[in-house]
Parts: C-alpha cells; structure tokens; sequence
C-alpha cells in the first residue's frame, strides 16, 4: 500500500542517488525530447552561415590574413551558436520554472542552492557542447580547419560554454515577463554576436569602430577560440583569453550570489 | 523510530515577519506550535497570510523576520525539507515532462534512488487513478486530475509533516471527497497535516485543531468544540464569522 506510515523524525538525511543528480538528469532531459529543435536546429543555423557566407560568397572574399574565410568565420560562428543556446536554455528553463511556479518543487526540497545553480548550468553546458559538436562535425571536414594550440582551445571553450551558460541562468532569474526574455535576446545578445568580429578581423576596423568592438565582451570570447583554432586572431591570445576566464568567473560568482541570497527565485 | 510522545512539536514557529519588497506586511510576529500528529486547520479570509505562512515554512520565501523549526530541525536544513510535504493551492506543474515522471523527479530532489522512486511513482499513480494517464503530460490533464496529481507529489517522499493548501478549491463534491479520505488515512498513521481552507464545514468535520489567522497574526484557536463554547455559536462558520468581527480580529485587521 503506498500509503504508510511516515518517517522518523530525527533520521539524518541520507541520499540514495544525489539530488543534484536528478535535477541535472531533468534538465537534460527536457531539451533532448525536443532535440530537432533545440540541438539540430541551432547547429543548423551555424552551418548555414558558413555554408552561404563561406561558400556560397568565398569567390568574393578573400581570407583574412591568409586564412580561408571559411575557416576564419566558424570559431565566431561556433561562439555565437554556444551563447544563443546557452541563454535561451537558462532562460526556458529558469523562467518558466519561476513564472509557472514548479520552481517550488526544487526550492522546497532538500536541494542546496548551490546545487540548483550547479544542475542548472551544467545543464545548458550539456546543451551547449551538443550544439557546437553537431556545428564542428559537419563543419571540419569541409574546411580542414585544425586544433593549432590545444591549450588555448581547451580554455576558450571552457570559459565559453560556462560563460553562455550562466548568462542564461541569469536572464532567467532576472527577467520578469515573456517581454525581457526575448527583448534580451533580440536586442542584446543577438546584435553583440554578430558586432563581435565573427565576420571580419577588428582590426582592419576604422579606429571608432576597433575601440567600440573592444567594448563587446563577446569579442574577446571570439578571438580566444580563433586564437586556440587558427593559431592567431586580432588579439593577443593571452590578453582574450584572460578577458574570457574573467568574464566566465564574473558571471559565476554572480550567479553564485543570486542563488545564495535567493533574491530573483523566492519573494 | 521515534514514539510521537517525545517527539518535538511537527512545527513550531517564533516571531515570525514577512515584509514583502513593495512594503506589504503578510505576517507579523506570528507565534504558532502544531504537535506531531495533529491534524490542524489554518482559516482566514484572503490575504489573512495563510499562504506566506507556508511559503516560509517550505522555503519558498524568505522570511524578514523569525524562526522557525520542522519536528526540531531550523527549517532550511536538508532534514527539515525531508520531513515536508506541500500540496499547493494553484497548480504548479511542470509542464516538459509527463505525469509519472513528475512523481519520480520530486522523488529524486528528495534524494531517493531510481527503482525506489519508479516504484513508489506507479503505485501513487495507481491509488490516485492516474494510472492510465501516466505518459501524458501535465498540462494535458483536467483539473480534478491535476489536483490528483499534486497530492500524490507531495506524498512521493513519504512526509511526516502534509501541508494542504486550499486542496479543494476548485474540485467537484466526488474528488473532495476522495482526497479527504486519503488525507484521513495518512492522518490515521501517524502524518500531521496542516490544511488551509475556506469550506469551513470541512475543517470542521477534519480537524481536531483550528487557528483563525487575520492581518497575519492568530486571533484564536482550540478545537472546534472549544472555540463554539467561546464564541457562543451553532457552528463553524458562525465562530468564524464571530471571531472576524471581534475585537482582536478588528486590532489586527485595522
């Protein structure tokens, strides 16, 4: 009979499988019943962009800095697609969570906060590497582009799937109607991308133009994979990567900081 | 396992505030203590603070001001949120995945393992008679069904302490009393229960205990017997009435 009596009161808590475990596993789960949509689809887009921008017109641009363009544009493409997906998975998951309340269902149970967080953005990491893998297995072999400094690559990536992935997070507690989550998205996230040098070397900017790009911390996260994939980019390696592993650091700690006050999840 | 007679009070509340951010005050000061096994009632009219009592109690909210302790354990605390179960007042289900793996999910939040939590998930499904139902998602459920299904939420992990939020609003007179007679089978084994309700006649019928809550403090409480004798009334809903129109009622009200 389910019905049955209940628990001592004064048993230690003692998990069978970790908590945290189980709400990765729901979130996880949640974007791969609709992977059309939420992997294929957003690695589709990318390779579109390469498809048309570094084929369809590579008779009519020259590479950058003697690299092909179409090896030039797919690290900025690949950063592009991880940070939309990124945000847009931390803000379907998050918002609606807290708009139609099921949130309750996590925060009263004896889940820690950091450990919302935690299954939270390891859940769009997930999302963010299946996206960029669908991108490069198609987009590597049609362009022969390589792993020219492994150590930089590995960083890069890393500083952007926690960065894309904790942004999501963020809008997703910080927004507060439909409006925001897609405001933000068409108004800041998708124009940064595109403004952030995927397209075009910021340096043959005009000098306005170069310092304003220099504003976009899209960029530095642009030229930190370029660097670690083409061995070079518009910026020093070191000097993008460092602004990478900060921004991903900042943004963890804030989110950490909004997890642990509860300020955005609980009135 | 622990004898109920030494065991520390199922809630106990002190002083607690709650100030939300635009500088509405739900509760003040609120001192309440609920025994392990009791089966007790909350009434009040809307906006009494009955809710935010229990959102704080369930860590939905985060209180100004206050203490307050689940069969001992300070209530943020893992064994604390162990020993609750919450059955809300408006649906809240999460709409991306099916029925049974609701049930099995709020099992694995409370850390209980796989097999055990599918287990317990087919047979809530089935005592609750969603076992038909237990592919389709959520949303795709009529009301009574979803009501159904919040219950058997909260029950997933076994609570020593039920919290019902308005359980019946909205449910035909056939589930009302359907979920009554679960309720009642939990209270006989041992499973306190706090239930908010306006059908007065219900906490009536259910309860051994009921507080009046009003401007988000007790103006009186004892058992339906007691509080009759004191108000001098027929029944509930006169002692009610009564207790509203009171001078406490009116102080804390004004």
């Amino acid at each position: 009979m389910s019905i049955s009596a209940p628990p001592a009161y004064d048993r230690p808590y003692r998990a069978e499988r970790a908590a945290f475990l189980w709400l990765l596993e729901r979130e996880v789960v949640r974007f791969l019943k609709i992977w059309r949509f939420t992997i294929a689809g957003q690695s589709l887009s990318a390779l579109l962009f390469l498809i048309v921008f570094g084929f369809a017109l590579s008779g009519r641009i020259t590479g950058i800095g003697g690299i092909p363009y179409d090896r030039f544009i797919l690290p900025g493409l690949v950063v592009q697609a991880v940070i939309m997906v990124g945000y847009i998975n931390g803000t379907t998951s998050l918002f609606e969570a807290r708009h139609d309340r099921y949130l309750h269902d996590v925060l009263a149970s004896p889940l820690r906060w950091w450990e919302i967080n935690l299954a939270l953005v390891l859940g769009g990491v997930v999302r963010e590497i299946l996206t960029a893998a669908g991108i490069l297995v198609i987009a590597v072999p049609l362009t022969g582009i390589g792993v020219q400094r492994p150590l930089v690559t590995s960083v890069a990536a890393l500083a952007l799937l926690i960065s894309a992935a904790q942004v999501g997070v963020l809008a997703g507690a910080y927004s507060t109607s439909l409006d925001h989550v897609y405001s933000i998205e068409a108004l800041v996230v998708l124009p940064l991308g595109f403004l952030s040098g995927i397209f075009y070397s910021t340096s043959r900017l005009p000098e306005a133009w170069n310092v304003l790009s220099h504003l976009n911390p899209i960029l530095y996260y642009v030229e930190a994979l370029r660097s670690g994939l083409l061995g070079h980019g518009s910026l020093p390696a070191l000097a993008a990567l460092a602004a990478a592993v900060g921004g991903a650091a900042l943004l963890s700690g804030w989110s950490l900081l909004v997890f642990r006050s509860g300020a955005q999840l609980k009135p | 396992m622990s004898g109920t007679s030494t065991a520390p009070p199922a809630l106990s509340v002190r002083g607690l505030t709650k100030t939300y951010d635009g500088g509405f005050t739900a509760v003040r000061g609120l001192d309440l203590e609920i025994r392990d096994g009791a089966f007790f009632g909350l009434l009040g009219p809307n906006g009494a603070g009955k809710t935010t009592l229990i959102g704080a109690v369930c860590n939905l909210l985060r209180p100004t001001a206050g203490e307050i302790r689940v069969f001992g354990h300070e209530h943020g605390t893992r064994e604390a949120r162990s020993l609750v179960g919450l059955a809300e007042q408006e649906i809240n289900l999460d709409r991306f995945i099916t029925t049974e793996k609701t049930l099995v999910y709020h099992a694995g939040y409370h850390g209980i393992g796989r097999s055990e939590a599918w287990r317990r998930a087919r047979e809530l499904l089935e005592l609750f008679d969603l076992g038909g139902k237990a592919r389709t998602r959520p949303t795709e459920l009529s009301g009574g069904m979803q009501r159904r299904l919040l219950l058997a939420r909260a029950l997933m992990h076994r609570p020593r302490l039920l919290i019902l939020d308005e359980p019946t609003a909205g449910v035909d007179v056939e589930l009302r009393a359907e979920l009554w007679q679960y309720t009642r089978r939990l209270h006989a084994l041992g499973t306190t229960i706090l239930l908010t309700t306006h059908y007065l006649e219900e906490a009536e019928a259910l309860c051994e205990e009921i507080a009046f809550l009003r401007g988000g403090l007790i103006i009186a409480r004892g058992s339906a017997q007691a509080l009759r004798d004191r108000f001098g009334a027929r029944d509930i809903g006169e002692v009610y009435a009564r207790a509203m129109a009171s001078q406490e009622g009116a102080a804390v009200a004004a």
